[in-house]
This record gives C-alpha cells, sequence and structure tokens, in this order.
C-alpha cells in the first residue's frame, strides 16, 4: 500500500496563487495498491489558508471506476477488479457562493492500483493421443489465475526436458526427434505444468492427397485430406498435418494480393481464378495436389421493372404477400415522419399502385409484417405522442378494399416497438431494445401476451427477431445472435415458455440482423448475421448538412450453425464501400441491402461457404437506386428487399419502393479484377 | 375549479387565450421586442436534434441545429438538457438506448461534441451541480416494466458515471438546491418526492404526495427553500417546504402538469398543462393562476424562465409529423410574445445566457 499524503489547493486563476477559500485537502494514503478484495481507508484532512485544520468540512470521495475499486462516503476502498484506477477526494464550493463555477473548492486524486491476479493454474489441454518422431504437434495450454479468470494476456514459457528427444518454440510446437520419452513443461510465473509424452517410431513412409476434382470455381471449397499410410499402406491414425497452398494467378490477374486459402482442416478456396498447388505436410512427408481455378462467371444485370416512390418522408421496412383476393401486395412503413403505413398492389410489378394508407399515432413505424395467411399485418410504433408505442394490429386480407385497425397493444411496449415477426398466431415484438415479448394473436382484436425472452447479460440490447421453424433468432450487438426454441427446436420450448438453444457472439459487435437458412446445395444450417455500424461517426451539425448520407461500416457474417453447441463463423460478404442492413436468403442466393453506397446486392451463397465472399466473386448483381427527387437526393440507402415471384423488391430510405429482376445470362459476366 | 385556499376563478377567452385570477393585477402590455436576447438549448425528441433558439430584439429564431446522438437512422431521443453552470457546455441525456440510454456533453458556442457516458434506462432530466460540478440524471425506465430505477452521478470532466442510487419507479425531475448539495426527483409511480443527499450519493428523505399521484417534476428550491411538484395526474401542483418536509399548498391546475419553472425572485410559477394544451402563471404570494394561455400546437412540455424573470420559452411536442414549437411568453403579462418551429416533439428545454 502506498504511503505518501496527496496534498492539493485549489488555485484560482487570477489570484496570485490565493485561492479566495484558501483551503487545502490531504489525503492519506496518497496512493494505494491493493489487492482483489483488500480494502483500506482513506483519511482526508481540510485545512485554511493559515494550515488550521477544518474540522467540520465536507469531503466527498467517489470513485471513476466503482464497479472495480469503491469508495464510501466515510472513505473506505476496497478493490474488486484489477487495473489502474483513480479516486476523487474533494470539498464542494461554499454554499454561499453563487458564482457560476462548479468547481469544488479543494479536489484531490487518488490512484488505486489493484494488481492483476496470481497465476493459479497453467494446464495442458487437447493433448494429442499419440506422438510421432519426426512431426510436429502443436500443445494447447489454459491459464487461469487465482479468481478463476482465464488469462490469455501472459506469456506461456515451454522447455522440453530432453532436446536431444523432443524440441518445443515459444508458440507450443513441439519438434519431435526421436523416438523416447520427455517431459514437457509449461510455466507461468510459479505455476507449471508437466507433460510426460511417450513418442515413438514413426510407421509413415508415404503421404497421399486425394482429390476429387482437379477443377473449380472461384468460392467452391474443396476439401482435401491426407492420408498417412505405413509400409504395409495401412493408414496411420493420429498422424498431424499440416496444409499450405501456392500457385499462380490467372495471366491477367496481376499483384492480386493471397487469392487462394487453406485452412487447417484441409478446406481450399481461391478468390482468383488460377492454378494453385495445395500441399501436405507430416514430418518428412509431403503430398500435392494442384487444381484449376475458373473465374465463377454468376454476374448478371438488373432491369428495373417498376417503382412506388416516397420521396416527402423516408421509408423503412416492407413485407410483400398474396393478399387473400389473390393479388399481391406490399407493405412500406415510414420514417421519422408521420405514422404512415402504405399498401400497394405490386401483382404487376411495372404498375405499381398504392392502394391504400394507415396513419397511426407514431413519428416512425419502422418494421412490418404479415402473417403467413395474408390476413393480418402488424407494425411496431416509435415516437407515439402518448409514449405508449406499442403495436398495431391491421386487417390485411385485402388492402384495395380496407385496411381496417383491429387492435392496438402497448402494454409494456412503451418504450418502442422497433421490429416485429409474426409467426402462426404469435407476435415476436422488440421492447425498446430490451427483450422481445411474445403476443397471441389468435384473435387479432384482443391481442395478448403470452411469453417473452430477454438476456441476462450486462448491458444487453436486441434489435433484431426472425422466426423459422419454431426458432426465434435474436439479433443482439455485442451479445451476437441467439437462438430460442419457441416450438421447434427440440428442447420443449414454446411461445410460453422459450428455451435457448445457443448464441453466438463476434467480436465487432455490430450485430443487427439474422436470416436463417438451410443451404439446398449443402443441408449446411448458416445463420446469416449482418451488422448495421457507423464507425466514421457522420453526424452533421449543419441542418443542410443534416439530408446528406452518412458513412456506414459492418458485413454479413455466415455462421454455420448446424450444431447448436458449436456456431463457426465461416465466411462473410463484406463490401468495402458500404455498411450492410437487412437481409434475405432463398434458394442458395442471399439478397441484402446496404447503406450508402452499396445498394442492392446478390450473391451466390451455393455450396460450402467459407472465407471472403466478396472476393470470390460470388456477387451476381448490383443495383444501387438513384433518385434525384428522393428525400435526400441521389442518396441510395437499401433498406431490405425480399424476393418475390421472380422479382426483387426492396424499399431504400430515400426513395422508396423498387421492383427489379435478374436478367438473363446471356455471356460471360464482368468481374472487377478477372480476366475477361 | 377550486384553488387551494382560494375561491372560484372566472375566465374570459381572448382570441385563443384565457385569463385567469379576476382582481389579480397585470402590468403593463409586454415590450414589442426585447432589449436583451435570450438564448435556449431545446431539445427535439423525435428527430435527434436540439436546436439553439434565440429570442431577442428580431424576435424568435433557430440560430443553429445540432444532430446528436450515435446511430442515425435509430430515432435515440434527447429528452433532458441543461447547461453547466459555468456556461461553458451543456449535456443532453440521449433517452433511447441499446438499451440503456447515455448524456453526452457539447461545448456551448461551438456545440461540438466533448463526450459521452452511458446511464441506465432511459435517462431523462438531468442538472450539474455547482458544489461539486456532478451531473445528476434521473433514470425514467420507460420501457414498460414499473420497477424501481435509478439516479446517476457523473463526473461531467472525465464523462464517467461515479454513483448510481436506486430510487423509485419512474424517476422524473432532476434539480438541485441552489447550494448543489441535495439533489430532488420524483418518482411518477411511487408517488413520491425524493431527496438525495448529492454528496453522500444515498436517499435522504421521501415524502409521499398522496394515494395515486403521479408527479413528474420539480422545480429548483427558491432561495427560501420552497419546491414546487406537479401532481400530473391529479391535476395539481404542490408547493413543499423543504425545511420541514411537508406540503404547504395545493394548487389546482389545469389537466397534466408536467414541467414548471419559478422566477428568481420566487414571485411567479409557470407551468405547462399537457394534457390540456394551456401554460399557466401563479402568483405565488396569493396562490392563484393570474394566467392561462392555450397553447398554439397541441402537447406542451418543457418551460424555462429566464433570469431576469421577463420571459418564459415553452416547448411543445405536437403530434405526428408536426414540428415542435417553442413558445415565448412575457412573464409579467403572461402574453405570448413569439413562437418559432423546432423538430418534431420538442421536449427539454434550458437556458443558456442572456446577450446585450
Amino acid at each position: 500500500m502506498g504511503l505518501f499524503v496527496a496534498c492539493v489547493a485549489l488555485m484560482a486563476r487570477g489570484q496570485g496563487g490565493q485561492t479566495p477559500h484558501g483551503l487545502s485537502i490531504e489525503v492519506a494514503p496518497g496512493a494505494l495498491t491493493l489487492e482483489i478484495g483488500e480494502a483500506a481507508h482513506l483519511s482526508a484532512t481540510v485545512r485554511d489558508a493559515a494550515g488550521d485544520v477544518v474540522d467540520d468540512a465536507t469531503v466527498v470521495y467517489y470513485s471513476r471506476a466503482r464497479r472495480s475499486v469503491s469508495v464510501t462516503r466515510t472513505g473506505r476502498v476496497e478493490a474488486h477488479r484489477p487495473g489502474e484506477f483513480t479516486l476523487i477526494v474533494l470539498v464542494p464550493e461554499n454554499p454561499g457562493d453563487r458564482r457560476r463555477r462548479p468547481d469544488a473548492r479543494a479536489r484531490v486524486e487518488v490512484p488505486v492500483t489493484v494488481p492483476l491476479p496470481p497465476i493459479a493454474e497453467v494446464a495442458f489441454r487437447d493433448v494429442p493421443g499419440v506422438f510421432y518422431a519426426g512431426t510436429h504437434p502443436r500443445l494447447d495450454v489454459l491459464v487461469r489465475d487465482t479468481v478463476g479468470a482465464r488469462r490469455d494476456d501472459v506469456p506461456v514459457t515451454f522447455s522440453s526436458g530432453d532436446t536431444s528427444v523432443a524440441t518445443i518454440d515459444r508458440f507450443g510446437y513441439l519438434t519431435l526427434h526421436d523416438t523416447g520419452t520427455v517431459i514437457v513443461t509449461a510455466a507461468v510465473d510459479t505455476e507449471s505444468d508437466a507433460l510426460t509424452i511417450e513418442i515413438v517410431e514413426n510407421p509413415v513412409t508415404a503421404l497421399r492427397l486425394p482429390m476429387g476434382a482437379d477443377t473449380a470455381r472461384t468460392g467452391d471449397v474443396l476439401r482435401f485430406t491426407a492420408v498417412a499410410t505405413d509400409a504395409s499402406g495401412r493408414e496411420v491414425p493420429g498422424v498431424p498435418v499440416r496444409y499450405a497452398v501456392g500457385g499462380e494467378t490467372a495471366p491477367a490477374i496481376v499483384a492480386a494480393g493471397a487469392p487462394a486459402q487453406i485452412a487447417a482442416d484441409g478446406r481450399f478456396v481461391a478468390e482468383r481464378s488460377g492454378t494453385y498447388t495445395i500441399i501436405a505436410t507430416a514430418g518428412t512427408h509431403t503430398a500435392t495436389r494442384t487444381v484449376s481455378i475458373e473465374p465463377r462467371d454468376v454476374a448478371r444485370d438488373v432491369e428495373v421493372v417498376g417503382r412506388g416512390r416516397v420521396l416527402d418522408r423516408r421509408s423503412s421496412d416492407l413485407w410483400v404477400w398474396e393478399g387473400t383476393d389473390g393479388r399481391d401486395y406490399a407493405i412500406t412503413g415510414t420514417w421519422g415522419a408521420d405514422g404512415h403505413t402504405y399498401f400497394w398492389d405490386v401483382t404487376d410489378p411495372a404498375n405499381i399502385e398504392k392502394v391504400n394508407e394507415v396513419q397511426v399515432d407514431a413519428r416512425t413505424v419502422n418494421d412490418v409484417k404479415v402473417s403467413a395467411d395474408g390476413e393480418v399485418a402488424v407494425i411496431g410504433r416509435e415516437g407515439a405522442s402518448n409514449r405508449r408505442n406499442g403495436i398495431v394490429v391491421l386487417g390485411a386480407g385485402n388492402p384495395r378494399e380496407g385496411v381496417p385497425v383491429l387492435s392496438e397493444f402497448t402494454n409494456q411496449l412503451t418504450g418502442g416497438v422497433h421490429n416485429v415477426f409474426v409467426d402462426g398466431n404469435h407476435v415476436y415484438a422488440l421492447s425498446a431494445g430490451r427483450r422481445y415479448d411474445i403476443i397471441d394473436i389468435e384473435d387479432p382484436r384482443r391481442p395478448e401476451r403470452v411469453g417473452r425472452f430477454e438476456l441476462e447479460t450486462q448491458g444487453h440490447s436486441v434489435h433484431d427477431v426472425w422466426v423459422s421453424d419454431g426458432i426465434a433468432f435474436s439479433s443482439n450487438w455485442t451479445d451476437g445472435v441467439v437462438a430460442v426454441d419457441v416450438g421447434g427446436g427440440g428442447l420443449g420450448g414454446t411461445p410460453e415458455r422459450p428455451v435457448e438453444l445457443g448464441r453466438y457472439a463476434y467480436p465487432n459487435g455490430w450485430n443487427h440482423a439474422a436470416f436463417p437458412y438451410r443451404s439446398r446445395s449443402t443441408g449446411k444450417f448458416y445463420l446469416f448475421a449482418g451488422d448495421e455500424a457507423y464507425p466514421y461517426g457522420g453526424l452533421a451539425n449543419d441542418a443542410d448538412e443534416a439530408r446528406l448520407p452518412f458513412r456506414t461500416a459492418g458485413w454479413i457474417h455466415v455462421i454455420d450453425w448446424s450444431d447448436w453447441d458449436n456456431p463457426r463463423e465461416v465466411a462473410r460478404y463484406q463490401v468495402p464501400e458500404a455498411g450492410s442492413h437487412n437481409i434475405w436468403v432463398e434458394d442458395d442466393i442471399m439478397y441484402v441491402g446496404f447503406y450508402y453506397p452499396g445498394g442492392l446486392r446478390v450473391v451466390d451463397v451455393s455450396g460450402e461457404l467459407m472465407g471472403d465472399l466478396y472476393r470470390q466473386g460470388r456477387e451476381i448483381a448490383r443495383f444501387v437506386p438513384f433518385d434525384p427527387e428522393g428525400f435526400a437526393p441521389n442518396a441510395p440507402f437499401v433498406w431490405g428487399p425480399q424476393p418475390y415471384k421472380g422479382h426483387i423488391f426492396f424499399t431504400d430510405y430515400n426513395s422508396g419502393l423498387w421492383a427489379v429482376r435478374l436478367e438473363e445470362k446471356t455471356g460471360p459476366g464482368r468481374v472487377i479484377g478477372e480476366p475477361h | 375549479m377550486r384553488s387551494a385556499g382560494s375561491g372560484v376563478f372566472s375566465f374570459v377567452l381572448l382570441g385563443g387565450l384565457a385569463w385567469w385570477g379576476a382582481g389579480l393585477p397585470t402590468t403593463a402590455a409586454p415590450p414589442d421586442s426585447p432589449v436583451r436576447s435570450y438564448y435556449v438549448y431545446v431539445c427535439a425528441e423525435s428527430d435527434d436534434e436540439v436546436a439553439l433558439v434565440r429570442y431577442g430584439p428580431g424576435g424568435a429564431e433557430v440560430v443553429k441545429t445540432i444532430r446528436v446522438g450515435s446511430y442515425p437512422n435509430e430515432i435515440e431521443g434527447p429528452h433532458g438538457i441543461e447547461v453547466d453552470p459555468d456556461g461553458r457546455h451543456w449535456y443532453v441525456s440521449i433517452a433511447h438506448g441499446l438499451p440503456f440510454g447515455s448524456v453526452h456533453k457539447y461545448e456551448t458556442g461551438t456545440d461540438l461534441w466533448v463526450g459521452d457516458v452511458t446511464l441506465g434506462l432511459f435517462p431523462a432530466t438531468l442538472d450539474v451541480s455547482p458544489a461539486t460540478g456532478l451531473l445528476y440524471a434521473v433514470n425514467f425506465n420507460l420501457h414498460g416494466g414499473m420497477e424501481p430505477s435509478s439516479i446517476s452521478a457523473v463526473e461531467v470532466e472525465t464523462m464517467t458515471e461515479v454513483a448510481r442510487i436506486d430510487t423509485g419507479v419512474m424517476p422524473h425531475g432532476s434539480r438541485l438546491s441552489r447550494d448543489g448539495r441535495r439533489h430532488y426527483s420524483v418518482n411518477m409511480m411511487s408517488g413520491d418526492l425524493v431527496e438525495l443527499d448529492a454528496l453522500g450519493f444515498e436517499i435522504a428523505r421521501r415524502l409521499p404526495l398522496g394515494a395515486g399521484v403521479q408527479p413528474t417534476w420539480v422545480t429548483t428550491p427558491t432561495a427560501a427553500g420552497i419546491a414546487y411538484v406537479t401532481g400530473n395526474n391529479v391535476a395539481r401542483v404542490f408547493e413543499v417546504d423543504l425545511g420541514a418536509w411537508r406540503i404547504l399548498r395545493t394548487f389546482e391546475t389545469g389537466a397534466g402538469p408536467y414541467n414548471l419553472d419559478v422566477t428568481s425572485d420566487g414571485s411567479t410559477l409557470v407551468a405547462t398543462y399537457k394534457n390540456g394544451d394551456a401554460v399557466g402563471f401563479w402568483d405565488l404570494a396569493s396562490g392563484r393562476e393570474r394566467a392561462r394561455m392555450t397553447t398554439s400546437r397541441t402537447i406542451p412540455h418543457g418551460v424555462v424562465v429566464t433570469p431576469d424573470g421577463e420571459y418564459a420559452f415553452v416547448t411543445l411536442e405536437g403530434v405526428g409529423g408536426e414540428p415542435g414549437t417553442v413558445e415565448v411568453y412575457h412573464v409579467p403579462t403572461a402574453e405570448r410574445v413569439d413562437t418559432v418551429d423546432v423538430g418534431k416533439q420538442a421536449g427539454g428545454i434550458a437556458f443558456w445566457k442572456t446577450e446585450g
């Protein structure tokens, strides 16, 4: 514990070194070093200008990191978490002084150091079952401290008991020189673990690299599995194999960077066309295979078919469905306006007609959804003048004839409903971004809440929810995507009693939307998780600038979630110049709305997915919807798409509803960076 | 309608303005234009904007609009606003969050963003202590659950939350005593006035306001130690003696008294009537409402009186796509002297400075 005394007198400007108050405060100790859980007391002494102690001075204590180190009003300090922190001790302003100066009369900062807890455990884990001479397996170590936290921030020192048998580098890679027994040690500070490994004769005499195909396209994932065999030709299990790839891109592709990759398990994918050689190494044995990669060539043009222009306000989400009268309709919301929802007849996408509109007490109708039978639409309200918000249930069976308001449901949804989903007779409605409530609308005139789901994490927040086959997938920013059984997950979950299946969070913390999809071509269950992010700031202080588009970031994360307990992020679709928004996947094609200036993107997601889908040439089409008369002119801002009956409908924030379609492919498509 | 301790009053409609307080003298007509210029910051909750409004010799005008928040296409809801007692910075609560709201700090004049701090659910009203410089914000929690919420204390130099004190259900209104050592707020759904020891970060006293009463506001205490508290759902304002910790008088008001401010001399209380679309001017010596003005747009929300007691600025939320409005009243005459539109759902308002 530090033992010096902090002494500060507040020096008022222009007072020639004399403060009007003449107070000083001394705090002992002036600095602290505390272990986690340790406590100490601060003692403050206030003196006047003459140096005399002011007995009745009020002293205020507070911590700038109260969850890490706390201090009571009497100066008792307790350490809770490691780090460097600051406590403040001050004497408040004189009550009779009415100057507009909110400074304390005297104030001192007390630094507190809480060291990281000592390491308590170092342990080898996932140790291979067999060690063959001549190979290079890697050893993994788990380090924990005295409070049980996993510690990846401390360097582990590895050593070998017999370097003639085995050596080990600082990453834990072994080089097994000879047969025999050796003790390998991992140490951190005073803690260590010793592993005795038996190195056996390496029976491998050959390494093969079987291959099913020697030609593929960019983006196709090829699986290589090296097979080590002994002198009798039998496969030797447990031999560690390293994979590498080299090769040449097509002659017209110059300075392509890294055009291909291979994973540790032998999965290979190329981003650029060319000729690539896969190298497998096991000890002294190697095997190679060479494959030819052709351009994926999926690009197609987009044709604008029709529009439902909305220029006097911003648009939000959409839903397209077949009405009970057999005609096709779209519903679109509006943002930051006066609570309108528009209904469009899109039976003939070339002649989109607005057939109805509903206005509710709201500024924003951010989300709109329609039941599978087309009878009921549900919209979420934000900015209601009575601050009750909630959802509004509409009769949507025949929008041309009318769209009656069937009911409103605001109970415990007063903070605003940013997103909704309709699944059967249930509405999943977000409540102020904190949780989602599940509301039974079997009788749409009498909605009734039957369940809810909320995370337990500190500061949790939910932005979206999507239900598919009895599983609700919510998007929760830093908490990532959470899958919840509401009837189809096999854990007995129901809308009344949701049961979590699993969750997956990724590092950037921008998870904003999610679309669950089972791949038609592979049967894999992929979760396409989209970001929304504004890392560049962009809020303009000028009213004119406020109508300009702003810069966004974020991408689509592809998560292989075939096993609820083992979600793996396997691929991304990242457009360099724009940030992602809403997603739809159908028939192995992904449709994504991107914020300015990315527009609508259509992406081939067939086959196994791995790596950077954008760079692999999987983009089928892009369409950027400019409108010089838009709410913000020529500021494309695609909110979200929905493929429907051969067309792609999407809303644009600044210009309303669009219908486009992919043109037939008539020849080789153009992919920037690929030869033509 | 009854006023505590007084008789029944009559009123006369005069072209949209209703006068109360028969027998009370009113001063002469307001000046054609003010000699000085007054500046206020105004929140537009459904446009994520703060407007700097000036009322001066040229009338009322929006000098500047400052976009606030972090997500350009999420409505984040600037709700409460206050200027630091030193006048160098202003603070705005961004009520909707992910899910926690925040308070953002800006420099007055340049209106450049300085920093922010994440607080609790729906931080609403806030105030800054002249004793310590600490900011106090109530976490209103408009998220639907009737559960106790909190008051946050923030060190504004570093924008760090240094304390969070449990208070009651849906705390609102946040005003410090003149010496900055006591903080007052009300719990809308707990029905009480709460005194917080602002230096020790502990609740000191609670004053129940009556069964079922839903208070929404408490004023900065007067020099005499009096605070005024709204009974929003019962159309009353309670006059509270903070020293004795009891209600002295109860004023029957227009429907939905929501925000209040008192002239610095303690003579006049100005009240917004959220459900009544009106503004009330109360003579505090007599306890009579001397005037009630129908507002030019619906849903009056905030009110702030200039330090010289000459003018009251009132915000009107409006409905749907309507703009918000700032009305300027001449306090001595209770006459509306000007209006200016701002962004949608004008709410929180704070006085910045006087020029001239």
